[in-house]
């Protein structure tokens, strides 16, 4: 079952994003992006960090590789800066780009189709600074909660399993790795 | 697509060239060359058309093969079909889906994303 | 039509062969062959040998002309090199210095 997820306009997500389903980036992503279905960076829209999906759009600014395992679309007023991978890629007049382009070969496909699963992707990536989430970025995420499209963020804002920011929202249904003792702690809390 | 001005120059589909071909006008490539292409004006790459070299000239188009680097002044526009592989700066680049590139672009711009907090409203 | 054309301001530096009609206009050093007619126009400087089913000369050429066919110098037209060829031409008006093999 797809989700379709927005960062709107107003939100800035420190941290890495994953999941299954389509992404729009009205906002900041500081971090990777690594969704299942396409990823559109709108206009105004600005990621750094890179972005991995099925078919990714970018209006908007990006600092980080693309790797799009149907296809990656730079349109009018694009910024991108990084490497782009996949079988087929169009770059529009108009559309600006300092980096690498490659459809052949190459990493360009399958990245994204894989569900991401806890420990799989997290291993790709080097762990990001990033991720810690400052005091500031709260705010954002409760903004997020109230609009209704937004609320769908929880499931794709995935924890990394050494990175455990303080303010996040609960973790989502896919648990990340379980230590050998938290199986105890969590005795307590399950009413299963 | 841009069409040749009067003082432009074809390279028939059999024709090959080996060597240096430079000079001001247009250039259409439909046959084959073996060496760097420096015009002035528009250079085109036919689907028939395959050129092993650098190219510097005004604009670029290519539907056919290229392998080699790229300067233009002005656009340089990679159309579905074509296979391209090297670097490539122009004013603007633009590559249709449909074709095969392996290209380093270095285009001239500045990325900014912004204070973090600016999209905070 | 010519199949190829080297536009007058263009100049090519190295070896052109093709299958059909050439036309030069512009400068060439090197080598020019063709299974077709060739005709270098009369803005041309051509250092190269010439080979052709036939080739016409209007600008300046230093090199060995051969053409099964014909091979004709134009008024204005310059060769300065041997030629070899069923029918050679050399207007009034056309400067030639060389060697002729009008083989039957």
């Amino acid at each position: 079952m797809s989700q379709s997820s927005v960062i709107g306009a107003g939100t800035v997500v420190h941290g890495n994003l994953q999941g299954e389903g389509s992404l729009e980036v009205f906002g900041r992503v500081e971090g990777d992006v690594t969704m299942t279905g396409e990823v559109v960076v709108g206009e105004g829209g600005a990621v750094r960090g890179d972005i991995s999906a099925s078919k990714i759009s970018v209006s908007g600014s990006v600092q980080g590789n693309l790797s799009g395992s149907e296809g990656v679309l730079l349109e009018r007023g694009a910024k991108v800066v990084g490497d782009i991978s996949a079988p087929r890629v169009g770059i529009g007049s108009g559309a600006l780009i300092r980096g690498h382009v490659r459809t052949e070969g190459e990493a360009a496909l399958g990245q994204a189709k894989r569900t991401p699963g806890p420990g799989v992707k997290p291993a790709t990536f080097a762990a990001k600074p990033v991720a810690k989430v400052e005091p500031k970025a709260a705010p954002p995420l409760r903004e997020a909660v109230a609009a209704p499209r937004e609320a769908v963020a929880a499931p794709v804002i995935a924890e990394r399993p050494k990175e455990k920011p303080p303010e996040r929202r609960p973790p989502p249904p896919v648990l990340p790795s379980l230590g050998k003792g938290a199986k105890g702690k969590k005795k307590k809390d399950r009413d299963e | 697509m841009p069409r040749p001005s009067f003082d432009a120059s074809v390279l028939g589909p059999s024709t090959r060239v080996t060597g240096r071909v430079t000079g001001d006008g247009a250039l259409r490539v439909e046959g084959k060359v073996r060496g760097d292409i420096q015009i002035s004006g528009e250079a085109e790459i036919a689907p028939s058309g395959s050129v092993e070299g650098n190219v510097t000239a005004a604009s670029l188009d290519i539907s056919g093969t290229l392998q080699g680097d790229v300067v233009a002044s002005g656009p340089v526009a990679i159309r579905s079909g074509a296979v391209v592989r090297g670097d490539l700066r122009g004013s603007e680049i633009s590559i249709e889906p449909g074709s095969r590139v392996s290209v380093r672009l270095a285009t001239d711009f500045e990325l900014d994303l912004g204070p973090v907090d600016a999209k905070r409203r | 039509m010519a199949g190829t054309v080297i536009g007058e301001g263009l100049s090519v530096e190295g070896d052109i062969t093709s299958d059909e009609e050439v036309v030069v206009q512009g400068n060439l050093r090197g080598k020019l062959t063709s299974s077709d007619a060739v005709s270098i126009g009369p803005s041309s400087v051509v250092q190269a040998d010439i080979a052709g089913q036939s080739v016409s000369i209007a600008g300046q050429v230093t090199g060995d002309i051969s053409a099964p066919e014909r091979v004709d110098i134009q008024a204005g037209g310059r060769l300065v090199g041997d030629v070899k060829a069923a029918r050679f031409t050399i207007a009034d008006g056309a400067s030639f210095k060389g060697a002729v093999d009008m083989e039957v």
